[in-house]
């Protein structure tokens, strides 16, 4: 176990760093360039070259490379320009946001979606199947901003009863101080994130009642309840789990629309604005972190298989 | 699109009525500014270098603690104010080489005085200094001015080195100082003396600049804390939200009323809205995005507010020209911009009146010429700034077919008869060279894409091909540079970042920095002498007639292709907060001015 994962890790870092060479070559390919992006229509050509040199952008990719990953060893992911501020610190100042809109969010999505996949699954083919498989549809197939303009307009505007945008503030306790400003933005990301996980659920219940186990456990005379809760449900958590893991870099990446409806600007906001203002050091930064996040993600739903099925061993 | 979509269905949903409000004026409370979205004021040194310059950060942060020598906007006017400047209007002498500046006695928050001294102090930061100073131009200020005598500390005289227009160095020269506090002049290790000595402030420069990068710090650092303008900062946060109190001690003409003034950050224009719409009362000055401004009927200022219940409407105008560039080192199609006569088909393709009514539901301006006809000014209006190109595709096929090209509705046209004649393609368009080009616009600004349909759909009616391509803002302004031709990054054909250019802080419109060869701003490298020379008048002399010359001659020559010149924001204004009208045209923010009734 100890050794499977010591080579996952050294994996990873491999993953991570063949991920950020290409972002990097992918960066310098971009129509354009950094500097005028970012100094705007005002630019003279003497600003221009100051800042490709006080950036280190006049200097051949590779030599770039290298520096970056020099600063990267130091725990330095480099400073915005743009917006005046270093990149780890404007990921401290927006992390606590995404975090709290996907864990919450995932969270939520795994209390109501586990059960709802379970009640499916021994009441398939009846009409309250029925009738969760419609929602779960509507949800799934539904973008996220309509979703979240609906939401606003129904409990912000025509009723009202809840703020139109999330708590603003950077700060951890000052945003979960105002629970109400959480709950549309949480439920908007978690209703999609529901339908999803049910419907793995559901499926993943229904193979297992059909199992070779289970049939052996109601033989030996175990009630419903305990066949489904003790042995079923389980074994139907293993897609969940790599679902889980897979959702990691999600929770890191931010969830852009979502941000944007609610106006909480988090990592995915902070991406976007960086693509655009082609602002190097922070999409590295936060393409570094996703990546780590992918890999650990992955891990652990390694992981989660073997603690959920023991016929999974580490070679 | 999700504006679109919260209008439909809110409107399913919900019905309003109009309540004007009006009432006794009471002091106190707080006002909630909505920042434009993703544009958050993020710098706090007001000598800025050109990568943290915004006129967000100048109009709605910096000025509203560190006051300009002289301001900008007069009621809707744009025009100096003398009332809120620091100094009397200048006084010039020897034939305008010698510009003396009187203070007003407006005192630092500390105690000390707005002094000459600290007008020297900015001046030598930009000797020291100059290439880190945003509006920096080559042969502009300081460069202009050969010394510098502080008279007393009340009055300091410059010296030039040339006779300049008294209203262009009031306008775009003098208008780039702000006086700076003693209390600034120092580094880590101490007290420094850049308020006399030049040598001391690449120092103090380096200190105050990097105590501007500890954004958490703004509203404790002592230094920062130091203003003369009737706001000082209460709270910064770095993602936008900024509290800001009244400075007690302020000793200008408009004292606040408020207790507070907040900055609201916003990400998109659509979650704006959305609260606007919800009526929570978290913002007391915003903003409609423009595909919700409700269409304004031709007779009238404004359409039927969608909010009337909680707020009332204000256009409010911006002091700028539109346009878009056009590259004329471009090596394949800038031998076709580098013709008048091509330009002028190209402008007669452009329905302005058309995109200002169906894309910005009548919030806009046509733009003319190289000055802004709106807001009303002294320099130009439609009549002595005419468009003499306004949208006519017939004259545009005239044009081209006059000059030896071939106009295939739904075809691309072809130079038929090259040469330098006045009935052929124009110098450096060889036979056979197509009407063929690429537009690079801004996406996600559906004014600007409808506007560039349209001129599409027009030109390929005369045998035009324009191929469109959407890129974010900073994309297009990262590619419509000046080029050298043959360089990789002199392929660009023609950018529209749908700004076009702002008079400000620069706010004497004369083009020197846009349309001037060599110029910086002068995306397209579009070089004409005769050009040259009028900008130069308008530097040089203060006879109207030096600026009608200029209008006149850049709406005929077309340096760029005028756009419509929308309104900066129809703004939303809580019916119990007064005061915020007539908005500046600057697009600086005077809170000082705002009270509520009750």
């Amino acid at each position: 176990m100890t050794g499977f994962i010591a080579r996952r890790l050294v994996q990873s870092i491999v993953v991570v760093l063949l991920v950020t060479v290409i972002v990097f070559i992918l960066l310098h390919l971009l129509p354009g360039g950094p500097a005028r992006a970012q100094l705007g229509p005002r630019a003279t050509p003497i600003a221009i070259a100051n800042f490709n040199h006080e950036m280190g952008y006049d200097r051949p990719v590779p030599v770039q490379y290298w520096t970056w990953l020099e600063q990267l060893a130091t725990g330095n992911l480099g400073f915005s320009v743009k917006l005046n501020q270093s990149v780890l610190s404007l990921i401290g100042e927006r992390l606590p946001k995404t975090l709290i809109l996907t864990v919450l969010s995932t969270l939520f999505a795994l209390v109501v979606a586990i059960p709802l996949g379970v009640v499916q699954a021994v009441r398939r083919n009846q009409p309250s199947d029925y009738a969760i498989t419609f929602w779960a549809f509507v949800f799934y197939a539904t973008p996220p901003f309509f979703l979240g303009v609906v939401l606003i307009v129904v409990f912000s505007v025509y009723l009202p009863i809840l703020p139109a945008e999330a708590p603003q503030s950077s700060s951890l306790g000052v945003i979960l101080s105002q629970p109400a400003g959480l709950i549309l933005p949480v439920l908007t990301l978690a209703l999609l994130t529901v339908a999803q996980f049910s419907r793995y659920m559901r499926s993943s219940v229904i193979e297992n009642l059909a199992e070779d186990y289970v049939r052996t456990a109601r033989a030996k005379g175990a009630g419903e309840w305990t066949v489904l809760v003790r042995h079923v449900l389980r074994n139907s958590l293993i897609p969940i789990a790599t679902l889980l893991g897979l959702s990691l870099p999600a929770i890191f990446s931010g969830a852009l629309i979502t941000e944007a409806v609610f106006n909480f600007p988090g990592m995915g906001e902070l991406f976007w604005t960086a693509a655009q203002t082609q602002d190097y050091p922070i999409m590295l930064g936060i393409t570094v972190l996703v990546g780590l996040a992918t890999v650990i993600g992955s891990l652990l739903a390694d992981l989660a298989y073997a603690a959920l099925d023991p016929r999974v061993r580490f070679a | 699109m999700l504006a679109s979509v919260t209008a439909l269905l809110a409107a399913a949903c919900a019905g309003q009525t109009t309540t004007p409000s009006t009432g006794r004026p009471v002091e106190g409370g707080v006002a909630t500014f909505a920042e434009p979205a993703n544009t958050t004021p993020n710098y706090i040194f007001p000598f800025m270098a050109t990568e943290y310059f915004s006129v967000i950060t100048i109009s709605d942060f910096q000025y509203l603690m560190y006051r300009p020598l002289y301001w900008f906007g007069d009621g809707a006017k744009p025009a100096v104010n003398d009332r809120l400047s620091l100094a009397d209007q200048p006084t010039y002498a020897d034939g305008n080489r010698t510009v003396t500046v009187h203070l007003r006695p407006y005192s630092w928050s500390d105690g000390t005085q707005v002094t000459a001294d600290g007008v020297a102090f900015w001046i030598n930061m930009m000797k020291a200094d100059k290439a880190k100073w945003a509006v920096y131009v080559p042969g502009g200020i300081p460069d202009d001015i050969d010394s510098l005598t502080v008279d007393s500390p009340s009055q300091v005289t410059f010296h030039l080195n040339k006779s300049y227009s008294a209203q262009w160095f009031l306008y775009n020269e003098l208008s780039q100082i702000t006086p700076l506090p003693h209390a600034w002049d120092r580094t880590a290790a101490g007290p420094r003396d850049c308020e006399h000595n030049v040598a001391d402030c690449s120092a103090v420069y380096d200190y105050l600049a990097d105590q501007a990068k500890s954004l958490n710090t703004y509203a404790t650092n002592p230094l920062w804390l130091v203003v003369d303008g009737p706001w000082k900062l209460s709270s910064f946060n770095a993602d936008g939200n900024i509290t800001f109190i009244p400075n007690k001690t302020y000793s200008g003409p408009n004292k606040p009323h408020l207790d507070q003034v907040k900055l609201a950050p916003f990400s998109d224009n659509a979650a704006e809205y959305n609260v606007l719409r919800s009526g929570d009362n978290s913002i007391q000055v915003g903003y409609l995005p423009q595909e919700d401004a409700p269409a304004k009927p031709d007779n009238q200022a404004v359409g039927h507010n969608p909010l009337e219940n909680n707020y009332s409407m204000d256009r409010w105008f911006n002091f700028s020209v539109n346009y878009f560039a056009l590259n004329y080192h471009n090596p394949t199609v800038g031998p076709i911009f580098a013709q008048q006569y091509y330009r002028q088909a190209l402008a007669s393709l452009v329905d302005q009146k058309a995109v200002i009514k169906a894309a910005l539901h009548g919030y806009a301006a046509t733009t003319n010429g190289p000055v802004p006809t709106t807001p009303e000014n002294p320099w130009a209006t439609d009549e002595t700034e005419p468009n003499p190109f306004t949208y006519n595709p017939d004259r545009a096929q005239q044009l081209l077919a006059n000059h030896g090209w071939t106009t295939p509705p739904d075809g691309v046209g072809v130079c038929q008869h090259p040469g330098s004649g006045p009935d052929q393609c124009g110098p450096g368009v060889p036979a056979g060279a197509r009407l063929e080009f690429q537009m690079m616009y801004r996406s996600g600004a559906p004014q600007v894409q409808l506007s560039m349909q349209q001129l599409q759909s027009a030109a390929t009616k005369v045998g035009v091909r324009i191929d469109l391509q959407g890129a974010p803002f900073d994309t297009v302004i990262g590619t419509a540079i000046p080029c050298d031709a043959g360089k990789p990054d002199c392929n660009w054909q023609m950018g529209n970042w749908g700004g076009g250019w702002t008079f400000a802080p620069d706010y004497y419109p004369t083009g020197e920095q846009i349309f001037g060869t060599g110029a910086g701003s002068n995306e397209g490298s579009f070089s004409d002498p005769k050009l040259d020379q009028l900008i130069a008048a308008t530097q040089h002399s203060d006879s109207p007639e030096a600026m009608r010359a200029y209008t006149k001659y850049g709406s005929e020559t077309l340096p760029a292709i005028w756009q419509p010149n929308y309104d900066y924001q129809v703004t939303e204004i809580a019916n119990n907060l007064k005061g915020v009208t007539p908005e500046n045209p600057y697009l600086n923010i005077t809170p000082e001015d705002w009270y509520y009734v009750k």
